[in-house]
């Protein structure tokens, strides 16, 4: 944060930090592919990259790192980048200006710095985790203000939010049933508020740093995100390629599915079914443990964890869908469709009462099957099985209304007798005048 | 012999052919979704493959069904060798004119002798009108959750409405179980009063009994198809 950073090039910067230019641009293409674009665009991230940190003003990028309802997952996981590595020095390139975890000061002080940060504009916020509604919003109360405060005031100004992590984006594991803290995201809080600040929505539990990484620096590309404050957001979304549901595309556009390295093995139908079982060992595909790669959207595969070390697929356990995030729809939240995560679909609740789907249909289908046994004996036992019943003489509506009958009986040749027909007809009438009197009676008492 | 003569009239060449492959594809689309939902070795390229053929068979044959309705002739009622354009025979027919809670009655043992009816009674022309809708919105669902189509706006849009890919599946898979329930009814109401109106529709078979005037909805008289009326 100090002058001296920004009067040095970047190049000097991290030469002191003992990381040659070719190890930045390998950093910057890994930056740019996670990013979505392709590795030929490492110059065009370094340029930015460079530009950016020599122009900014007061040197630095301003970032505000909230934390609303979360566990810090999203800070640890943003903490355990190694060092040296290039990454955390591009991100003390950046003014972290405040962070309730990471920063050494407090109190009054912090408040102070974030305050003038959201005064002078043109800044980032970080916002992790879900804001709760519930309580009048106490439950998040920071230095006199309410959690929906905090984000409203710090985001009324700002460049852009950044919803980090799932809960941020629609309220994650703080949302789910039953929800007593009404916990929700923080696109939903800003159009509650009438805020336009353009949100980028990044979910995971937690989200991966290198797409943080990836968002900021494309954000530092589009020149300190001024093409934001200029509201030219049409062109802000192009370059960021978001998604109609503000994520980008690159990081969120395909299903862990389409990137697996056990996918092969699911085309063979080679399959763990048990845990601990020789197929496991095998390394066979997790879809029967519940695995729901098919259905959530993310390049974990490609971008990995831990500076591209493993993944959870490669450590053996099944895809939890942690990136299912609506920000639209609070109720498509992880933990709420995704749950019990070693089963292959979720479980349906009406109320408190708890079901599995197939338990519900298969269920249905047997008791109709029981049903249908026990009308064909019904059947048997009336006679209808060969042939069915006789046909009526006499539709019963006709009978009730001769005047206005369907049936012309008259024609009728039933049993090669229109006599006998006639005199079917009239006794069928007067059974319902009968049945009719008695209902009739019925009633009167 | 209580039933109607069933003349191929009933069901033209078309139908029967319709009727087949929505059978296959049916039973194939089943059995193959409950092997991609409970997978078991080996299967599961192949099962998937046929699933996405099948589906997209059996949306297509479903659209040359309805298409077709209006061009095919088709007997209006049970009984006779009159025919009119095979639509008609789905929407409300005089013959059916208060009918439906007869047939009610009928199933439940409350009444003795069965109801007049056109070719469609009214709990059978209900529940077949809605499998073409169920047929589509299968289609639909499965687009929604198969990955080339998956992202496209109008599958995105779907998605959104019922609230993700997961309670897509459940819709998907309960509708199968609504097929299934279908199929039993289907089956068992088609075959309980004898095997020959199965017969007629698979295999063109006629087989004599009563002949239904469609213009006056009586019964006129018996044919035993030794050539004579």
């Amino acid at each position: 944060m100090s002058e001296s950073t920004a009067t040095y090039g970047l190049v000097d910067v991290l030469a002191a930090r003992g990381i040659s230019r070719r190890s930045f641009l390998k950093f910057c293409g890994t930056l740019a592919v996670a990013a979505g674009l392709s590795s030929a665009a490492a110059p065009r991230v370094a340029n930015a990259l460079e530009t950016e940190l020599e122009n900014a003003k007061g040197g630095l990028f301003p970032v505000l790192w909230i934390e609303g309802a979360s566990c810090t997952g999203c800070t640890e996981s943003f903490a355990q980048i190694e060092t040296p590595d290039v990454g955390k020095v591009v991100l003390e390139l950046i003014a972290l200006n405040y962070s309730d975890v990471l920063c050494a000061g407090a109190g009054h002080s912090l408040e102070r710095a974030k305050e003038e940060t959201i005064q002078n504009g043109n800044y980032v916020v970080v916002y992790e985790g879900g804001i709760t509604q519930g309580f009048g919003s106490n439950t998040l109360r920071v230095a006199m203000e309410t959690g929906e405060e905090i984000l409203v005031h710090a985001a009324e100004n700002a460049a852009a939010v950044i919803a980090l992590g799932s809960c941020a984006v629609n309220g994650g594991w703080m949302a789910a049933y039953p929800n007593p803290a009404e916990a929700t995201g923080v696109s939903a809080i800003l159009k509650k508020h009438g805020i336009a600040t353009p949100v980028v929505n990044m979910p995971g539990c937690p989200a991966n740093p290198e797409w943080l990484m990836s968002v900021l620096v494309q954000v530092l590309m589009l020149g300190g995100a001024g093409a934001l404050v200029e509201g030219n957001i049409p062109a802000v979304v192009s370059t960021l390629g978001l998604n109609d549901e503000a994520k980008p595309q690159g990081i969120y556009g395909q299903t862990i599915h389409d990137n697996c390295e056990r996918r092969p093995h699911f085309e063979n139908g080679e399959f763990v079914y048990e845990f601990g079982s020789k197929e496991e060992e095998l390394g066979y595909c997790l879809y029967p443990l519940g695995c729901k790669g098919p259905q959530t959207k993310a390049n974990c595969g490609v971008t990995m964890w831990n500076n591209r070390r493993s993944w959870c697929i490669q450590a053996g356990s099944p895809c939890i869908g942690c990136c299912e995030a609506n920000p639209n729809d609070p109720g498509d939240n992880w933990v709420e469709v995704n749950t019990p995560f070693y089963k292959r679909d979720r479980d349906l609740h009406i109320g408190s009462t708890f079901f599995r789907p197939t338990t519900v249909a298969a269920g249905l289908t047997g008791i109709v099957a029981a049903a249908l046994i026990i009308h064909g004996f019904g059947m048997k036992k009336s006679g209808r099985m060969d042939g069915g019943a006789d046909f009526e003489k006499v539709r019963a509506w006709d009978a009730k209304n001769p005047d206005k009958a369907i049936g012309q009986y008259e024609y009728s040749v039933m049993d090669g007798d229109p006599v006998k027909m006639k005199a079917a007809q009239e006794e069928i009438a007067k059974q319902y005048e009968v049945a009719e009197e008695a209902s009739a009676e019925e009633e009167g008492r | 012999m209580a039933h109607l003569a069933h003349y191929k009239e009933a069901h033209p060449l078309p139908f029967v052919i319709t009727h087949w492959v929505n059978l296959c594809a049916m039973i194939c689309l089943i059995i193959t979704g409950f092997l991609i939902h409970f997978p078991v070795p080996l299967t599961m390229g192949i099962a998937r493959g046929i699933h996405i053929f099948c589906g997209i068979v059996i949306f297509i044959n479903c659209i040359v069904r309805i298409i077709l309705a209006f061009f095919v002739k088709s007997a209006p009622t049970g009984g006779t060798r009159k025919v009119v354009k095979d639509y008609k025979t789905w929407l409300p027919q005089k013959d059916n004119r208060h009918q439906g809670p007869q047939w009610v009655k009928y199933y439940l043992f409350m009444k003795k002798d069965h109801p007049l009816s056109a070719k469609l009674g009214v709990p059978q022309k209900l529940s077949y009108l809605l499998i073409p809708i169920l047929i589509i919105l299968m289609f639909i669902t499965g687009l929604c959750l198969w990955t080339p189509t998956a992202s496209s706006g109008f599958c995105q849009w779907c998605l959104g409405l019922v609230g993700g890919a997961m309670s897509m599946r459940v819709i998907h898979y309960f509708g199968m179980y609504v097929f299934i329930i279908f199929m039993f009814i289907h089956v068992y109401l088609a075959n309980v009063e004898g095997t020959e109106p199965t017969k007629l529709m698979f295999f063109r078979k006629e087989h004599g009994g009563l002949v239904y005037d469609p213009d006056k909805h009586v019964i006129v008289g018996e044919d035993t198809l030794d050539g004579k009326e």
